[in-house]
């Protein structure tokens, strides 16, 4: 997953791509693959918990999220996400 | 080799599930398995039974919430999309011209703002709904996205 964090006046802003196909139901079935997208994507500072998404097949190919929370100055900012398939991927950065 | 491998998985599983309780996340696609199942049919979109089976209630008012997304979609395979609403814990976005309705939940973390962006897919000219849950409270902001080019294969 490429990661930008920066941290500035109190608050960090991550923008974060994740590379996935993210294949539909309907996507799936043309290409007569198996259906397989990210449900899950986590971020973390620590043991905090600063972002949580619950997803769907309606993302775009190799999604692009972008959040935002306080504090996080000099941390390392750990996301991770997980797919249909039981696939997860965590990528670490530190918080700029 | 493939037992191994299998061993140190199960390890990995039980190991995240015996996180302390300040960490508990909420997965919707594990807690409500039926909300991402929630059809959009034709003459009958499927938001409000989706926001019904996620927040327990589809007593919405509008405002509160800002939404951002384009007018016009060239490309429905990547919509950007924006949501920004001050003081929820909830976010939740759902849209009525792909196969099912719900796109995608947020739990706002204690320090986290509401303030998300994402890229979705829309298949052809749709509705797109966020809702936000303020103190106990739904609010909603719709707004329709033409499509040129649908982003489902479609």
């Amino acid at each position: 997953m490429r990661i930008k964090a920066k941290f500035k006046d109190g608050v960090t802003t991550v923008k974060a791509m994740a590379k996935h196909p993210m294949l539909s139901y309907i996507q799936a079935k043309k290409k007569g693959k198996e259906a397989n997208f990210i449900t899950y994507i986590v971020g973390k500072v620590g043991d905090e918990i600063v972002y949580e998404a619950s997803t769907s097949q309606f993302l775009s190919k190799n999604p692009y999220i972008k959040f935002k929370f306080k504090g996080g100055q000099g941390k390392e900012l750990v996301l991770t996400w997980t797919d249909l398939s039981g696939k997860s991927k965590t990528t670490k950065k530190k918080i700029k | 080799m493939e037992r191994r491998k299998f061993l140190g998985f199960g390890a990995g599983i039980l190991a995240a599930t015996m996180v302390p309780a300040s960490l508990s996340a909420q997965n919707y696609r594990e807690t409500k398995v039926d909300l991402w199942k929630i059809k959009n049919e034709k003459g009958k979109p499927g938001v409000n039974a989706a926001i019904k089976a996620l927040f327990g209630t589809d007593k919405v008012e509008d405002g509160k919430v800002k939404l951002k997304a384009p007018d016009i979609a060239e490309n429905g395979a990547v919509v950007p999309v924006s949501i920004k609403a001050d003081g929820a814990s909830r976010i939740a976005l759902f849209q009525d011209g792909n196969p099912e309705a719900a796109v995608v939940v947020f739990d706002v973390p204690k320090n986290g703002i509401p303030d998300y962006s994402l890229r979705i897919k829309l298949q052809q000219t749709s509705d797109v709904t966020a809702v936000a849950e303020i103190d106990g409270k739904l609010y909603k902001s719709t707004k329709k996205v033409k499509v040129t080019i649908g982003g489902c294969g479609g």
